[in-house]
């Protein structure tokens, strides 16, 4: 499961990144948090696919489809 | 001592710093930049210190250009032997975000032997949730000496001014400690710190979710952006009348004292109508670049810019461009140049060449002259609702909105042909949404001003010159009589051009004076208009059109063109810089400039 596949105002634990993603990138978001273990929350979905607003910690993002499918999550 | 000992201030972008700087520095201060969204590079006088606000960032290790730039200037500023001391700017209302990029700032301040220290910033926001922070504490673990301060109700200044001044003076005061938080990575000592030392995080971000859940909802939030953005092209017109009308009565009251004052003669002449008539017409138009320059900087201050790029990011993307193309577009208006910088925040190498090729499509400020005598000439000035909604008004939104239109129409095109393939190291769409607050005046009062300020000494010389050359040749050889003027001559050879567009020679000049740079329009005519008005009236511009006769359709038709053409030599040299390539900046030029006479020649054939 990914952080795109959370329902609305529904809690995870982020499990880990995709292999796939450059280095650079991947050191960048774990720098805005997207650290194993850290708690994620869906805000909002907004219509027609568009980007989800989730919180982390202390941040709110704002992350599309195609960064929200990179990062792996559990339920929790 | 040479030059002047630089301290620098750093911090994560929306984290109070902009405003800390202000209240620091006061009114000395010097902006490198245009006064747009991004890029730029402040420094103002801090006692005997220079202070330099650098542009905030997420991270020393950049990933798109934009802040690349960032880093390496901050890197080049801490080597620097002027600089003694580096200040870090926290948000303690998230302390984990802000201590990843702090904690990479104090190992490069240790790394140069500078000194660091910390600006706890946010502590009226912190207090009304009835948190405090154990300063000594963070500070001991931190290594370096923290202060916790509002920039905004001025909690703690007046000792941090004190300590600030003693630490650059002697910036071994704050060098860095080492501490066993040093033996973590900076991910793990910002959490660290963060669950010792932070404040709870539902706490703060329960009022942010609350208003996003309005401006935020589907149908509310798409109503809400839709009259955000039609009450500020409202604004520009309707904000800015009664400053425009005194600065032209002001330029008036001038032109005749100083007249009267002159013997009659060229010279009178002269002053009376390149100066006064060429100058001063373009003069009346820097109060709607300052309300508009206000109101963008409120939005974004407020944090609903950042909302607002969210909303536009899947209809964007339908046209081939980001959520985040929306910045540049909106500070488009305002003007090109810093918007087509602000591009470089673009996370994808293709969006942002698609965004910035568009950008000179949004009708900037200096177009702004040329629609208001248009809209003048031919539309009433009318309000309904009791004055919230002008005609007027109404007209420039569509003005506005055309230009958009063509934007996105041209986005879609430019998709087709910039190759896919070569980019796929694409980054993704991610942004951050700041705290809503309420913004603070004293930036924007700056902000306002200097875009005033920038405006004029950008333009004000190349006006000066054309109208000065333009009235030479409008003026001679048979002293005052426009007809029979050499510039008569040269309008009535390019006319025939021009002609399928409804207009006489006198516009057609004034177009192609104005392929230098737009807002010279006005300037051109009022100088001729000026010097053909032997009653030397102080009437305006826009009457003096009026009552020479001009028709709806070649008014409409040179409006149009007016939208779309790319009459700006600055804007073609930023192109040209930010694409290193003549195809995307001269080819834009041409390409631009024909569209616009096609759009403008159909416009006028269909309604004449």
């Amino acid at each position: 499961m990914t952080i795109w596949d959370l329902p609305k105002q529904s809690r995870a634990q982020i499990s880990g990144l995709n292999q796939n993603i450059s280095s650079d990138l991947r050191q960048r978001l774990e720098e805005m948090g997207f650290v194993e273990g850290q708690i994620v929350q869906c805000m909002k979905r907004t219509p027609f696919k568009g980007p989800l607003v989730i919180q982390l910690q202390d941040c709110i993002y704002s992350v599309d489809k195609a960064l929200a499918e990179q990062v792996q999550v559990n339920a929790a | 001592m040479s030059s002047m000992q630089k301290i620098i201030l750093v911090g994560k972008p929306n984290s109070g710093k902009s405003l800390l700087f202000n209240q620091l520095t006061g009114l000395r201060q010097r902006v490198a930049n245009f006064p747009g969204v991004t890029v730029e590079l402040k420094s103002g006088k801090f006692d005997q210190f220079e202070l330099v606000d650098f542009p905030g960032t997420y991270s020393l290790k950049s990933i798109s250009q934009d802040e690349s730039i960032a880093v390496d200037q901050l890197q080049q500023a801490v080597k620097s032997p002027d600089t003694s001391l580096l200040v870090c700017n926290l948000d303690a209302t998230k302390l984990e975000r802000s201590m990843v990029f702090a904690l990479q700032v104090q190992a490069l301040a240790k790394e140069h032997g500078k000194g660091c220290v910390f600006a706890l910033n946010m502590m009226d926001e912190v207090a009304r949730f009835g948190f405090e922070y154990d300063v000594k504490a963070l500070s001991a673990k931190l290594g370096s000496p923290v202060y916790a301060i509002s920039a905004k109700t001025l909690i703690g200044i007046s000792e941090f001014t004190k300590a600030l001044k003693e630490h650059a003076a002697n910036p071994q005061s704050a060098s860095v400690q080492t501490t066993e938080l040093h033996d973590l990575s900076y991910v793990k000592a910002a959490k660290q710190l963060a669950e010792e030392f932070g404040i709870k995080q539902d706490l703060v971000l329960k009022r942010q979710t609350k208003l996003d859940n309005f401006l935020l909802n589907s149908v509310l939030g798409a109503v809400a952006f839709a009259a955000i953005m039609f009450f500020l092209f409202q604004a520009i017109f309707t904000w800015a009348a009664p400053l425009m009308d005194a600065v032209e009565a002001g330029i008036g009251f001038l032109a005749a004292g100083v007249s009267s004052l002159l013997p009659e003669g060229v010279f009178n002449d002269f002053v009376n109508d390149a100066l006064f008539g060429g100058v001063g017409a373009f003069l009346v138009f820097v109060p709607q670049i300052m309300v508009l320059t206000l109101i963008i900087g409120i939005l974004e201050d407020s944090g609903y810019l950042a909302r607002a790029a969210l909303i536009c990011h899947k209809p964007l993307s339908l046209f081939g461009l980001s959520g985040r193309s929306f910045i540049p577009y909106l500070s488009g208006h305002a003007c090109a140049i810093p918007a087509i910088m602000a591009a470089r925040t673009i996370e994808s190498p293709r969006k942002r060449l698609i965004t910035m090729m568009t950008v000179p499509l949004m009708s900037c400020s200096a177009r702004l002259p040329v629609y208001a005598l248009l809209i003048a000439v031919f539309v009433p000035d009318t309000s309904y609702l009791g004055g919230w909604v002008n005609l007027q008004g109404a007209i420039f939104f569509v003005l506005y909105f055309g230009g958009i239109i063509t934007a996105l129409i041209v986005s879609k095109v430019l998709n087709i042909y910039i190759n896919q393939d070569e980019n796929k190291s694409d980054l993704p769409f991610i942004l951050e949404l700041p705290t809503y607050r309420l913004p603070h005046w004293r930036p924007l009062a700056y902000k306002t001003l200097n875009s005033g300020v920038y405006f004029i000494k950008r333009a004000a010389p190349i006006i000066f010159v054309v109208s000065v050359v333009i009235w030479g040749l409008g003026y001679f050889p048979s002293n005052g009589n426009l007809q029979e003027s050499y510039l008569a001559s040269i309008g009535r050879f390019i006319e025939p051009v021009f002609e399928p567009m409804g207009i006489d020679w006198r516009y057609a000049v004034a177009i192609l004076v104005s392929f230098l740079a737009r807002e010279v329009f006005v300037g051109v005519l009022g100088t001729m208009f000026n010097i053909a008005d032997a009653e030397e009236n102080t009437a305006g511009l826009a009457e003096q059109i009026q009552a020479d006769g001009f028709s709806l359709a070649s008014g409409i038709a040179l409006l149009a063109f007016y939208v779309i053409a790319l009459q700006c030599v600055a804007t073609v040299a930023t192109l040209k810089g930010e694409t290193a390539k003549n195809r995307y900046s001269w080819g834009v030029f041409v390409a631009y400039g024909l569209l616009a006479y096609v759009v403008s020649v159909s416009i006028y054939t269909i309604l004449a």
